[in-house]
C-alpha cells in the first residue's frame, strides 16, 4: 500500500506546474488531488512533497487539520448526514442510527463491500428541506427514517 | 477581452428586455435539491413545444426556501407572480392555464410583501 | 389595463372557508357585470392567522377577518368603485426590506450584463472616478455599517486602519467560509449575487490600497464557487476586474481560496493561515490584520454580506442607508430562520424590526400549529438563545448582547416545546469541541471537560455542583483562549443556564427531560391494554429487548434496552410509553 515510487504521474507534473510560484498554493492543489483520486493517496503526497520542495510532514499537517480532506479511498457512494442545527432539530440524528443500523457502519467508515461511505456533515446549506441527506451529492431533503431503506436500495440496485 | 468605461455601463442590456415574458426558475443550491433542474427543463421543453414568446431562465434564491422548488412567471396582462412546490404538474397547469389561458393558478402562488 | 385579481387565503388554523368566499365573490362579480375578475385561492400571503384574507392586487390593499356576508360589500365598493374598506384593512403588516438581497431571485447570477443593468459597478465607477480613498472611506463612515460576520465592528474603521498601515502590498479578503450550522445567508447571495460581493471587494481595494483580493470560499459550496468563477472571469472580461478598471488607473486582481472544513478559519487570523497554505490555527491578536495580515502585509477581511451592502451604499448614498435601521445598527440584516418554525428561509429585515415579528409575521409562527415556541437561538455556535419573554426586543446589536446572545453571522434557530434546551448546547458545544483547533488549553481542554458534564446531566447522573462547574470553566474559556471559538464556544450553554435553568434542574433533580429528547432519562414500556399482540416491536427491536407470547403479552428489558425508540414509532396502537 505505502509505496515509495519516485517517478511522478502527469497529472500531478501539470497540477504542480499550474499552482507553482503562487503563494499558499498547498491548499488548492489538495483539493485538485482529492477531486481527481476521491482521496489524497500517500505516495501522491509523497510525489507532491518532492516536486513543490514541501516536506511530507507539512502536507501531512494540513490534511490532517481540514475534515475536507481524506486519506482513505472513499466508498463507492458516500452518504452525508447533515447534522447542522436546523436537520439536528427536524431529527437527522435519527437518519444516522438508521444507516448506521443498516449498513452497520460507523461515522467515517466504509460498508464491507465497499459500497457505502457514511459521512456526518456541517450544513448542507439546505437548511428548508431538514433534514437533509446527500448521497454522492444527489440531496434528498424531508427524510424520514423509513425512508432510509429506499433510498439507499436504489443505489444498491444499481450496482 | 473588452474594456467597458463607466458610460458603457449605462449602455448594457438585461437578459430579459422590459415587457419580456418570462419564467425565472429559483436555482440555487437548495433550489436544485428540490428538483428546480427538472422545472427548469420543462418548462423550457413545453414553451418550446406550445411555440411561445417566452424566455426561460435561472436565477437565485427566492427566500421562501420551505416553498421550493419557487418559479417566478410574467405574461402580458397579468401581475408577476411567485409560484412554490412546483413539479411538474403544476409546471404543466402553469403553461396551460397561466401563460396560454392567462388565467393565474390556484394553491400556489406565494405572495409575501418584501420592500426593496 | 391589468385585470382585477383577487388573492384568497384561509389563515386561521381551523378549517378552511376560502372556497366558499371565493365563489361567493365570483358570483357577486358576475351579477355585477364584472366578468373579468379573477378569485385565486394562494398558498401564502404572509399573513398568519387573520381569518380568510384577500389582496386586490390592482390596489394592493389587503383584508383580513372577511366573511361571506362582505363579498358584496368588497366588490362593490372596492373592486367597482376603488374604494377602500376601513374596517377590513390589515393593519402595519410586518416587511422584509432587501437591500443585501436586492438582486437575488431576480437576475440570472450567471449573466453579468443582468447585474450591470440593474446598477451593477455603477458604484466602481463612481468610487474610481468621482471620489479619493478618502472620500469612499468617509461615506462608508456616514453610513454606519458594521461588520455582517457577527462582531459588528465599524467597517470603515477596518478600512481606514488598512489604509493607514505601510505595505507595498495589500489584500482584501472576502470571508466567505460560512461554517454556523443553520446558517446559509451568505451561500445565497454568492450563488444568486455573485457580483455585488466583488464589486464591494473592488471598491474595498481602491480604498485601502490593495490590488488584490481573495475570496475564500467553503469547499462544501460547489454550486457557489462555481458561480463566483464564472462571475470573475465575465468581470475580468469586461474590463471590470484586472489592470485599469474601466479605463481608470487603479488595478485589482481577484482569486477563489478554498476552505476544507475548519470552522475555525472563520476567525481572521486562523483564515490568512488557511489562504496562506496552513493549518488554519489562529495567532494572538495583536497585531491586527489590518496592520499585520496575509504574508504579514496589511489585510483587511470582510464578511460576504458586508460586502454585498456597499455597492448599494455608494449607488444610493450613505445618507439614506443611514435612515435604515436603529441609532446604531444601520441598514438591514439577513437571516436564515430554520428550526420549528412553518416557514424556513432567507429573511431581511431592517435592523430594529422586533424578534417577534420576524418569526411570527414573517416566518408564519410554529411548524406544528398547536406547539409553543419557547425560544430562538441567534448567532449559532457562538451565540445564545432568546426566550419568548424577550421577542419584543428589536434585533440590532446592542440588543442582542445585552440579552445574551449575539447578532452573529444570522442563522436564526426557532425552537418549539419538543426541543429540549439542554441537549441544544450539548449540540453546539459538541461543535465547538470538534472544531476546536486545539493551539490553547482553554478552549481544548475546557470545551471537553463541560462537554462531559452535559453528557452526564442529560445521561440523568448529573449533581448540583455541576452546574457551579459549568459557570467556572465557562469564565476560563471566555478569558482566557485565544480566539472568538473558544472564548464564545460555553455561549449557548451559559444562555441557556440563564434563562432556562429550570430545564438542567429537572434533568439533574427530577432525571426528566421535558421534550423527551434525552433519550438516556426515557423508559420505553408496553401499556398490555392497548397492545394487540401485532409483534411489529418485537421484530424491530434492534437489540432483542422485547420478548413475551401472545398470550402473557410482551415485555421490554430495561436492561437491554437501547433507547432507540424504535417500537415507539412503529407501533400503529400507541400502545408504547415512553416517559
Amino acid at each position: 500500500m505505502c509505496s515509495t515510487s519516485t517517478t511522478t504521474s502527469p497529472e500531478i507534473s501539470t497540477l504542480v506546474e499550474k499552482w507553482r510560484g503562487k503563494k499558499g498554493s498547498l491548499i488548492m492543489v489538495l483539493h485538485e488531488l482529492q477531486n481527481h483520486y476521491g482521496y489524497v493517496p500517500r505516495d501522491v503526497s509523497l510525489q507532491l512533497s518532492q516536486q513543490l520542495d514541501i516536506p511530507l510532514a507539512r502536507i501531512y499537517e494540513v490534511i490532517t487539520f481540514y475534515n475536507y480532506f481524506k486519506l482513505d479511498p472513499p466508498g463507492k457512494y458516500t452518504i452525508a448526514i447533515c447534522l447542522g442545527t436546523a436537520c439536528y432539530l427536524k431529527g437527522a440524528p435519527d437518519l444516522v442510527d438508521e444507516v448506521k443500523n443498516l449498513l452497520d457502519i460507523g461515522e467515517g467508515q466504509t460498508s464491507k463491500d465497499g459500497l457505502f461511505h457514511l459521512d456526518v456533515v456541517r450544513c448542507l446549506g439546505c437548511c428548508g428541506l431538514a433534514p437533509v441527506l446527500s448521497v454522492n451529492g444527489q440531496i434528498y431533503g424531508k427524510v424520514k427514517r423509513s425512508e432510509v431503506m429506499g433510498i439507499l436500495s436504489k443505489y444498491k440496485k444499481e450496482d | 477581452m473588452v474594456q467597458l468605461t463607466r458610460d458603457d455601463l449605462k449602455k448594457v442590456q438585461p437578459k430579459i428586455k422590459a415587457g419580456q415574458q418570462y419564467v425565472k426558475v429559483g436555482m440555487s443550491t437548495c433550489g436544485i435539491a428540490a428538483g428546480a433542474q427538472e422545472v427548469f427543463e420543462l418548462f423550457t421543453k413545453e414553451i418550446k413545444q406550445h411555440d411561445l414568446n417566452v424566455v426561460v431562465t435561472k436565477t437565485g434564491c427566492l427566500g421562501m426556501c420551505h416553498a421550493e422548488p419557487l418559479v417566478e412567471v410574467s405574461v402580458e396582462g397579468l401581475p408577476s407572480v411567485i409560484y412554490g412546490r412546483v413539479n411538474g404538474e403544476v409546471a404543466h397547469r402553469i403553461i396551460e392555464e397561466h401563460v396560454c389561458g392567462k388565467r393565474l393558478v390556484n394553491d400556489h402562488i406565494f405572495d409575501l410583501p418584501i420592500r426593496r | 389595463m391589468e385585470k382585477p385579481i383577487i388573492f384568497i387565503k384561509d389563515t386561521s388554523l381551523t378549517g378552511d372557508s376560502s372556497r366558499e368566499i371565493q365563489t361567493q365573490l365570483l358570483k357577486v362579480a358576475r351579477e355585477k357585470g364584472i366578468e373579468d375578475l379573477q378569485v385565486i385561492r394562494v398558498a401564502d400571503l404572509g399573513i398568519y392567522d387573520k381569518g380568510v384574507a384577500l389582496k386586490i392586487c390592482s390596489l394592493d390593499i389587503i383584508y383580513v377577518n372577511v366573511k361571506l356576508s362582505d363579498a358584496e360589500k368588497i366588490i362593490q365598493t372596492t373592486i367597482k368603485e376603488g374604494t377602500p374598506i376601513e374596517d377590513l384593512l390589515l393593519e402595519n403588516q410586518a416587511m422584509q426590506t432587501r437591500i443585501v438581497l436586492r438582486n437575488c431571485g431576480i437576475v440570472d447570477p450567471e449573466s453579468i450584463d443582468d447585474y450591470i443593468s440593474r446598477s451593477g459597478y455603477a458604484s466602481v465607477g463612481k468610487c474610481l472616478f468621482d471620489m479619493t480613498p478618502e472620500t469612499v472611506i468617509e461615506e462608508m463612515k456616514k453610513s454606519g455599517l458594521r461588520g455582517r460576520g457577527g462582531a459588528g465592528f465599524p467597517t470603515w474603521m477596518k478600512w481606514n486602519l488598512a489604509r493607514g498601515s505601510f505595505g507595498d502590498e495589500k489584500y482584501v479578503i472576502c470571508n466567505a467560509d460560512e461554517g454556523d450550522p443553520g446558517a446559509y445567508m451568505d451561500r445565497s447571495v454568492l450563488e444568486g449575487d455573485p457580483h455585488s460581493v466583488i464589486e464591494g471587494m473592488i471598491i474595498a481595494g481602491y480604498a485601502i490600497g490593495a490590488s488584490k483580493g481573495f475570496a475564500y470560499i467553503r469547499a462544501e459550496y460547489p454550486l457557489a464557487i462555481e458561480r463566483v468563477q464564472k462571475a470573475i472571469d465575465q468581470a475580468y472580461e469586461k474590463g471590470l476586474l484586472g489592470k485599469d478598471i474601466l479605463g481608470s488607473k487603479f488595478s485589482f486582481d481577484l482569486e477563489i481560496r478554498l476552505g476544507a472544513g475548519a470552522f475555525v478559519c472563520g476567525e481572521e487570523t486562523a483564515l490568512i493561515a488557511s489562504i496562506e497554505g496552513k493549518r488554519g490555527t489562529p495567532k494572538p491578536r495583536p497585531p491586527y490584520p489590518s496592520d499585520r495580515g496575509l504574508w504579514d502585509k496589511p489585510t483587511i477581511i470582510n464578511n460576504v454580506e458586508t460586502l454585498a451592502n456597499i455597492a448599494v451604499i455608494f449607488q444610493k448614498g450613505a445618507e439614506w442607508f443611514a435612515t435604515i435601521g436603529t441609532d446604531k445598527s444601520k441598514g438591514t440584516k439577513v437571516f436564515a430562520v430554520t428550526g420549528k418554525v412553518k416557514n424556513s428561509g432567507l429573511v431581511e429585515i431592517a435592523m430594529g424590526t422586533p424578534l417577534r415579528d420576524i418569526v411570527f409575521q414573517i416566518s408564519g409562527g410554529c411548524f406544528v400549529p398547536e406547539n409553543k415556541m419557547i425560544a430562538v437561538q441567534t448567532g449559532g455556535p457562538s451565540g445564545g438563545v432568546i426566550p419568548e419573554k424577550n421577542f419584543d426586543t428589536p434585533v440590532s446589536y446592542e440588543h442582542l448582547i445585552e440579552l445574551g446572545s449575539i447578532m452573529g453571522s444570522g442563522g436564526m434557530i426557532v425552537m418549539d416545546e419538543d426541543d429540549c434546551l439542554v441537549d441544544i448546547s450539548k449540540f453546539y458545544l459538541k461543535f465547538c469541541v470538534d472544531e476546536s483547533c486545539g493551539k490553547c488549553a482553554p478552549c481544548r481542554i475546557g470545551g471537553y471537560q463541560m462537554l462531559a458534564i452535559l453528557e452526564k446531566i442529560t445521561a440523568g447522573k448529573g449533581t448540583l455542583e455541576d452546574i457551579t462547574s459549568i459557570k467556572r470553566i465557562a469564565q476560563g474559556m471566555q478569558k482566557a483562549s485565544l480566539c472568538a471559538l473558544g472564548q464564545t464556544a460555553p455561549n449557548p450553554v451559559m444562555s441557556t443556564l440563564r434563562y432556562f435553568e429550570s430545564e438542567y434542574l429537572d434533568h439533574i433533580e427530577k432525571k426528566k427531560c421535558r421534550a423527551g429528547k434525552c433519550t438516556k432519562l426515557l423508559k420505553f414500556t408496553i401499556v398490555p391494554e392497548k397492545c394487540k399482540k401485532c409483534r411489529l416491536c418485537v421484530t424491530n427491536c434492534p437489540v432483542n429487548a422485547i420478548s413475551g407470547d401472545r398470550e402473557k403479552g410482551y415485555t421490554i428489558d430495561q436492561e437491554k434496552c437501547i433507547k432507540c425508540g424504535r417500537c415507539f414509532d412503529v407501533c400503529k396502537f400507541e400502545a408504547i410509553a415512553r416517559a
